[in-house]
């Protein structure tokens, strides 16, 4: 029997084996979990951030409980998932820099006023350089901040330190969808669409099949 | 248990495997038989009641199917009433796609979901989406070969549709800020990257890295967070269908986690977009699939009478992890395959084609298993999944193509360039699902289904990246169809007779009506509705959790 591990969860006492995440580590337990749980490792949806202090060490730690093992001395406290009150459509059909500018300017009056503060940057569990993201979109590099942003899952934790409201997840978001309408222009799915658009379907899924080999039909 | 070769032993052999053999051929019918988990003799029953009586469907699912309600008619007599056009049930991909073109095209819409707007298997997807945009390819193809991989058991013409609306499908997508890798072809000119999917003839995946479903998901949900037709509910599951004295489908009961309360939604149409199952751990295996894929939707068509299909047939994707215990079931993209890496039994020696269709290969590495030559470490088995050697063929592609699953090891302090994986057969897809039309439309009026929850497209297998592709070739249709409809089709009184008629038949097939449904949450999420108990105590436990040893 190996050694248990003693952590506390939401102030709640667990006593679990060693070698599991934090949420297996609520399952085990036999506490509820209806909240602050998703893709259960993989550590994509970003529901289960929480913040993490470790035995004798002063500081606190943002990470994913779905993929954090659990330690002995470990507290562990969810955050809330709120919604940033944001609440501006917009297009994403430009594909000139300087417009998207003017447009990110309108949606996110606060990204310019960013004060170098690194608040966002400590907080991300995925390592983004948030803080740079935000102020090349500013400036209308919008390639580049795009690609810092490859890895975000949208856990929301920057949005909830920015001193400054800047909401930096969701200007990154923006990045990206401005962008993406750049590769409209490949040729091969144009053409497809072309050929489609002048005979919807070129083919018929009723006509017998020279390798049906299967035994019975359709259920 | 099956035992197989030590670590250690086995590790020796596989890196004397420097030439690769190529794998013996296999007689396909009869590998599925004897290993693929879909048939094993004690895995199936027979339904007693509904729309399905007499079919067969996994012992585990089978309770659910025929379990009682959750609400009384006391819940739905105090619960708050709320009129809308549409209601969408999940907040996945095909709810997300669904919702947006309901608003896009005028109708109102709330968004109800279980855990929060984006908490799919959606957002887990990795390897890509299938769509016949290549010049050497051709809607034809890819139906072809979706019809072979799924065993020439699909509804063809709902596959024809699907791979019809393909390049359509990229293109709404791009529009929503929806991007691709793209690369540039002999002639410089730009043009998607494609990756080959088991059983397809030509390339036709078409990815983001190896975060695909990431990258679909945080703009759909962004779109339609930004929506002002679209009202979201989170942490609102489904527990019943509301429907009229005809017994079509107007409406549904929710359940508000952080209220406590129930409250009945009326609506002209209801999208049920719940995905699929996996979370109920069939045969015992572990699953790659979300915390909330639990049945749901499935269990309420089914109690108001829409015909099931294919119900007995999920897919097992082949690569796992099976170590460490804690990571089991998590899904190594099919992406790694694709681009070359190897099957590697516990003598070192190669088995089957990787990039055979997936029921096959999981098949092959079960027969491995069971017949010896799996890999043992710690208690848990599998094969090697040939990482280093990929690694040291196409130098630095875990850096630029991999990044999920070097992300992934590297928590468990594995470096899969030089260290190869211990994979083994995870529960990831169900086939089947509610019967459906081009737009969803279910046996019963006014239900729609669309997206894992429904059944017909896939037939008894899915081919890779098909799945993406359905959620948003149904997910729209159905949400035009429910705009078109929603002026129009009047919403009589709403309630819930078919219950009592439903817990009628029950009791005269002997079955218990003190197991109830749907479970909403796994078993060890120890979830409980207030005042009532729902069926995830009498549902098998995840293996994953099992293999801990507490």
């Amino acid at each position: 029997m190996p050694e248990l591990v003693h952590l506390t969860v939401g102030g709640k006492a667990l006593v679990v084996p060693p070698a599991i995440t934090i949420v297996q580590a609520i399952h085990t337990a036999g506490e509820d979990l209806s909240d602050n749980v998703g893709c259960m490792g993989q550590g994509v949806c970003g529901s289960c951030r929480c913040m993490v202090v470790r035995r004798d060490s002063g500081s606190v730690t943002f990470e994913l409980a779905c993929e954090t093992l659990v330690e002995d001395g470990m507290q562990v406290n969810f955050v809330d998932y709120l919604e940033p009150a944001l609440r501006r459509q917009y297009p994403v059909d430009t594909t000139d820099d300087e417009q998207r500018r003017v447009r990110l300017d309108q949606i996110f009056p606060e990204a310019k006023h960013c004060r170098h503060c690194g608040g966002c940057d400590d907080i991300c569990p995925r390592d983004i350089e948030v803080e740079q993201l935000v102020n090349l979109a500013v400036e209308g590099k919008f390639s580049e901040a795009s690609r810092l942003f490859d890895y975000c899952v949208m856990c929301n934790l920057c949005t909830l330190t920015c001193p400054e409201n800047i909401a930096p997840n969701h200007v990154g978001l923006y990045a990206r969808r401005a962008v993406a309408a750049t590769q409209s222009s490949s040729t091969d799915l144009r053409l497809r669409l072309g050929e489609l658009a002048i005979s919807a379907s070129d083919f018929d899924p009723f006509e017998s099949d020279h390798n049906d080999g299967s035994s019975a039909g359709s259920a | 248990m099956n035992h197989g070769i030590p670590y250690q032993a086995a590790y020796e052999a596989y890196l004397r495997a420097e030439k690769r053999q190529n794998p013996r051929e296999i007689e396909k019918d009869s590998l599925l038989r004897a290993f693929h988990p879909d048939y094993r003799a004690d895995a199936r029953t027979r339904l007693k009641v509904g729309p399905n009586r007499g079919d067969e469907c996994p012992v585990e699912l089978a309770p659910l199917l025929q379990s009682a309600a959750i609400v009384s008619n006391r819940d739905f007599a105090t619960a708050e009433v709320i009129t809308t056009d549409v209601l969408v049930i999940g907040g996945g991909g095909a709810g997300c796609a669904a919702a947006l073109s309901a608003a896009e095209h005028g109708a109102s819409v709330i968004l109800a979901t279980k855990l929060k707007l984006g908490d799919s298997n959606t957002v887990m997807a990795e390897g890509g989406i299938q769509a016949a945009v290549g010049m050497d390819d051709s809607p034809r193809q890819h139906f072809q070969d979706s019809l072979k991989v799924g065993h020439y058991r699909s509804d063809r013409g709902l596959l024809a549709q699907l791979v019809s609306d393909g390049p359509a499908v990229i293109q709404w997508l791009i529009d929503l800020g929806v991007q691709f890798d793209v690369e540039n072809d002999a002639a410089g000119k730009k043009t998607f990257r494609r990756k080959r999917g088991g059983g397809a003839t030509v390339p036709r995946i078409l990815s983001f890295r190896d975060f695909t479903g990431l990258e679909m998901m945080r703009v759909l949900r962004e779109a339609v967070y930004l929506e002002p037709k679209i009202t979201t509910w989170n942490r609102c599951p489904a527990v019943e269908l509301l429907t009229d004295d005809d017994g079509e489908c107007v409406g549904a009961i929710v359940y508000d986690l952080n209220a406590e309360k129930f409250v009945a939604v009326q609506a002209t149409t209801v999208i049920l977009a719940t995905g699929g199952s996996g979370r109920l751990h069939l045969n015992g295996f572990p699953t790659s699939n979300h915390y909330g894929a639990t049945a749901d939707g499935m269990v309420l068509s089914y109690r108001v009478g829409a015909r099931l299909r294919e119900i007995d047939s999920f897919q097992y994707h082949p690569t796992g992890l099976a170590y460490p215990a804690y990571l089991a079931g998590m899904l190594v993209s099919e992406v790694v395959r694709s681009l070359g890496a190897k099957l590697l039994n516990g003598l070192g020696e190669r088995f089957t084609d990787e990039l055979l269709p997936r029921d096959l290969i999981a098949a092959a590495i079960l027969r491995e298993c069971a017949e010896g030559r799996g890999v043992e470490i710690e208690g848990q088995i599998g094969v090697f999944l040939d990482t280093p050697r990929l690694a040291a063929a196409k130098p630095g592609i875990f850096e630029t193509d991999l990044i999920s699953l070097a992300h992934a090891t590297k928590r468990c302090a594995i470096d899969v360039r030089t260290t190869p994986l211990i994979v083994h057969p995870t529960l990831h897809y169900q086939n089947g699902g509610v019967a459906i039309d081009g737009s969803g439309r279910t046996d019963v009026a006014g239900l729609l289904c669309v997206g894992e929850v429904s059944g017909g497209v896939h037939g008894r297998n899915r081919m890779p990246g098909n799945s993406l592709l359905e959620l948003f070739s149904f997910g729209r249709r159905a949400g035009v169809y429910a705009s078109r409809v929603a002026g129009q089709r009047k919403v009589r009184r709403a309630g819930i007779g078919h219950i009592d008629r439903w817990h009628k038949e029950l009791a005269s097939a002997g079955l218990p009506l003190d197991l109830k449904g749907p479970a909403l949450f796994p078993s060890y999420g120890n979830v409980r509705i207030a005042g009532t108990e729902t069926l995830a105590d009498s549902v098998q436990v995840g293996i994953a959790l099992a293999n801990l040893e507490i």
